[in-house]
């Protein structure tokens, strides 16, 4: 006869055999579903379960946490203003000289008869929950389906790109960062005007691959990018490694991105551009009935769309 | 009794993932990039007051929402909670009556989920073991939840309505 103690730990353990199965199995068939199917259907659902409450919480910490950023950083404060002010008057000075180069460009177009591709529209939103661990690399906004968010859309802030839309819901959608090794970006490099693959790591630099380059790449130059998936030249970041390819090799080195992605707050989703290849905006027709026809009008603002 | 205990323990797994997405997630609070795993601190800090059968119960549940919420593969945080919680269940009570012993169990149960996460996320594909940092990723939310612990583990003895007062001294 198994003593009582001895029944219930078996009990136990057969318990902890049965939910490892359990898990093991979700994940396989999470991995064999890619992502798709059933699992983004928990993943809406679940998330939608949260939202209010992780939404009250932001609202209740935000300025707690900007207090606190505020009263920690006060020192700098001064310092910071007065090279703010500098920075202000230099850039003040840069824009009245570009409204004159726009307005001698504008002149040439109509001379040439040249089509202006039109600027894209973007939808501004902000961020009020991230991922559960430090391998997560996502964020979540509270602009979704009837704001014009779709699956595959470029997300950026004031720096350059931040990530890619993931996964949408009515009011809400997820973004994958840059640094998430699920995404890459199609990128070129602006000093050599070559192309490559820009892949996240899960954390830091991208890793930056370059099939058919003939020029080296220097740290420092801008890279940007190259159309086919996102928006042709948005800033990603600045090559952080000077490599050069040997013949018949892959280039590789490494992209500092410019976003700082530990400090993102108010993005802005580009809601206006379709990426080259078609199925990369496939997975979003699930997520939004008619997107024409919501009665919200999305607060729209533009950003150059090649530049 | 059992019954109000589940239910304490279900909403602080809950209020646990709520404040991980919110103060500790999108950039705020996160002392040199990373920040602390509070349901892992919840699930150690409850397994002293619940029935085993519970606490492994408490990690699948809490690790499959962290899966659900998060951006990895499903199962993959549910697995690792889950062994996490039957340790914690299986030496807890070595640990119940000593406030250094229960935050070492914490530090070291909380480097074993990050670390099984790292492995079973390699195993399932995904590129977790050749992350950058992958060490500050498994060690500082270790060290965050131990800062966090005495709070924690005090507010489970509160909330579990224990009588012993010998931590207050």
């Amino acid at each position: 006869m198994i003593p009582q103690s001895g029944r219930r730990m078996n009990r136990v353990t057969i318990l902890f055999l049965a939910l490892i199965t359990i898990g093991f199995i979700i994940a396989t068939f999470d991995v064999r579903s890619e992502g798709d199917g059933v699992g983004d259907v928990l993943r809406e659902g679940t998330q939608s379960v949260f939202t209010p409450a992780q939404k009250a919480v932001d609202w209740v910490v935000t300025p707690v946490v900007g207090l606190v950023d505020g009263v920690a950083n006060l020192a700098g404060l001064r310092d910071e203003n007065d090279r703010l002010v500098d920075r202000v008057r230099e850039l003040e000075a840069q824009v009245r000289a570009t409204d004159a180069l726009e307005e001698q460009v504008a002149q040439l177009e109509l001379i040439n008869g040249l089509v202006v591709p039109e600027e894209l529209s973007t939808v501004t939103a902000r961020m009020y929950s991230g991922g559960v661990s430090p391998f997560d690399n996502v964020r979540f906004i509270d602009k979704g389906a009837n704001d014009g968010v779709v699956v595959g859309q470029a997300v950026v802030d004031e720096d350059g790109l931040v990530g890619r839309v993931d996964l949408v819901s009515a009011n809400d959608a997820r973004i994958r960062l840059i640094t998430d090794p699920l995404v890459s970006v199609g990128v070129r490099v602006q000093s050599t005007n070559e192309t490559g693959i820009a892949t996240g790591r899960g954390d830091g630099p991208l890793r930056l691959e370059m099939f058919r380059a003939n020029e080296p790449v220097q740290a420092g130059d801008l890279v940007v990018t190259d159309g086919s998936r996102f928006p042709p030249g948005l800033v990603v970041g600045t090559v952080a490694t000077t490599a050069q390819a040997e013949v018949g090799f892959v280039l590789r080195s490494s992209v500092d991105p410019a976003a700082n992605l530990s400090e993102v707050d108010y993005v802005r989703v580009i809601v206006g551009f379709s990426p080259v290849d078609p199925s990369l905006e496939t997975g979003d027709t699930t997520a939004i009935a008619n997107p024409t026809s919501t009665t919200t009008t999305p607060t729209t603002t533009t950003v150059p769309g090649d530049g | 009794m059992r019954r109000s205990r589940i239910v304490i323990s279900l909403v602080a797994v809950v209020i646990a993932i709520v404040l991980q997405t919110t103060v500790f997630g999108a950039g705020r609070i996160e002392p040199l990039g990373v920040a602390p795993a509070l349901v892992t601190l919840v699930i150690v800090a409850v397994a002293p007051y619940v029935e085993a059968e519970i606490t492994i119960l408490l990690g699948f549940t809490g690790g499959i929402l962290m899966d659900l919420i998060g951006s990895g593969t499903l199962g993959l945080w549910a697995m690792s909670l889950t062994i996490v919680a039957y340790i914690a269940s299986r030496v807890s009570y070595r640990y119940k009556d000593s406030v250094w012993l229960s935050l070492a169990a914490v530090f070291v149960l909380t480097v074993l989920g990050q670390s099984i996460y790292v492995v079973l996320g390699t195993l399932f594909g995904q590129e977790t073991a050749t992350e950058p940092n992958v060490a500050s990723k498994i060690l500082l939310p270790a060290l965050w939840n131990v800062i966090l612990g005495y709070p924690v583990l005090w507010l489970a003895r509160v909330a579990f309505r224990t009588r012993d007062r010998s931590w207050v001294a």
